[in-house]
C-alpha cells in the first residue's frame, strides 16, 4: 500500500491555517487508498517525524510548517530536517514542503542523494487572510486560492502525476487564481491577493528528479 | 517608455498607498516573519524594518514583472520562471 506522510504542526496562525486546509489532501489521499501518517500537532516532532520516516520510507512526504534556507520546521517551531542535522533521511524520496525558504539550500542538498525529489519555495510563503475568518481556516474566502494552489502540488502528485506535472499544474492553477482576481475591479483587496499569489508562484520550485512519482 | 528607478521612500509611499485602500479585515501571513493586520503592516512597512521590507519585496517583484510583460505566460510542465 502507498503510504504519505503529512506533518499539521499547530502552533501559530500560518500553521494552524495550513493544517486546516491539509485535511483536503489527507481526504483526498485516503479517497485514493493511501495510507496517511498525519503527524498532527505535538506529533510533528523530530523523534516521530525521523521514526516514521525511517520505518515506513512513504511515496510522499509533505511537510507544513515553518523553515528558512536551512530547515523545515514541525510543532513549536522543533526542527524536523535541517541540512546540518540529517537531510539524509528524505533521500530517495519525494517530498512537498509548504515550508518558507526551505527549497533555497535544504532542497538542494536533500537531492545530493539519487531519485530525491523536493519541491517547496525559495522564499516565504505569503498568503492573505480575513482577519474575522481566523479561527475558521477553512472558511476564510481569502486564504483559499493560496491553499487550495498550494494544496495542488500534493492532489496531483497523488493522482499520478510526475513532479514535474504536479509544479506545473500548481503553478497554473496559481496563476488562473490570480488572473481572476485580477479581472475583479470592484474588489480593493483582489489587486493584493494577486499579487500575493505570483509571489508564491515565482518562488515554487521543483528540485531533483523531475519524473518521479508518488506512485 | 523610460525607464524609471524608483528610489526608496517612493517605494515605501506607493506601498503604503497600495495598503491603505485594502479593507480593514485583511490579514497577511509572511511565512516565519510572523502574520500581520493591515494597519500592523502599514506600521512596519513605514518603520522600513525587515516586514516592511520584505513586503515591499513582495510588490517590487510585482511591478518588475509587469515591466517585464511576464504576467500572461500560462504554466507549463516546460515554462521555468
Amino acid at each position: 500500500m502507498s503510504r504519505i506522510l503529512i506533518t499539521r504542526p499547530e502552533h501559530d496562525l500560518p500553521t494552524r491555517y495550513l493544517s486546516r486546509w491539509s485535511t483536503k489532501i489527507i481526504e483526498e489521499a485516503q479517497s485514493k487508498g493511501f495510507e496517511v501518517l498525519d503527524l498532527h500537532r505535538e506529533k510533528a516532532c523530530q523523534t516521530e517525524f525521523m521514526g516514521r520516516v525511517s520505518k515506513t520510507r512513504p511515496s510522499l512526504v509533505v511537510l507544513n510548517g515553518h523553515g528558512h534556507p536551512d530547515a523545515v520546521t514541525g510543532h513549536n517551531n522543533e526542527v524536523l530536517v535541517a541540512t546540518s542535522e540529517n537531510p539524509e533521511i528524505l533521500g530517495g524520496l519525494l517530498t512537498y514542503a509548504v515550508s518558507c525558504d526551505s527549497a533555497a539550500s535544504l532542497g538542494k542538498r536533500v537531492c545530493a542523494a539519487d531519485a530525491t525529489t523536493f519541491i517547496g519555495y525559495t522564499d516565504k510563503f505569503t498568503f492573505t487572510m480575513q482577519y474575522r475568518k481566523i479561527s475558521r481556516p477553512l472558511e476564510d474566502e481569502r486564504a483559499r486560492p493560496f491553499m487550495e494552489a498550494s494544496n495542488h502540488v500534493a492532489v496531483s502528485l497523488l493522482k499520478g502525476h510526475t513532479a514535474r506535472q504536479a509544479t506545473a499544474r500548481a503553478k497554473r492553477l496559481f496563476h488562473q487564481k490570480m488572473m481572476r482576481l485580477l479581472s475583479s475591479t470592484a474588489d480593493p483587496d483582489a489587486l493584493l491577493d494577486a499579487q500575493t499569489l505570483w509571489w508564491d508562484m515565482q518562488h515554487l520550485v521543483c528540485l531533483g528528479d523531475q519524473e518521479k512519482r508518488a506512485f | 517608455m523610460a525607464n524609471v528607478e524608483l528610489k526608496n521612500d517612493e517605494v515605501r509611499d506607493l506601498v503604503l498607498a497600495r495598503l491603505s485602500v485594502l479593507s480593514s479585515d485583511t490579514a497577511i501571513s509572511i511565512g516565519s516573519n510572523g502574520s500581520f493586520t493591515r494597519d500592523e503592516l502599514i506600521e512596519h512597512v513605514a518603520a522600513g524594518d525587515p516586514v516592511g521590507k520584505k513586503f515591499e519585496e513582495i510588490q517590487l517583484e510585482w511591478l518588475r514583472s509587469l515591466k517585464e510583460g511576464i504576467m500572461t505566460h500560462v504554466a507549463d510542465p516546460d515554462y521555468q520562471t
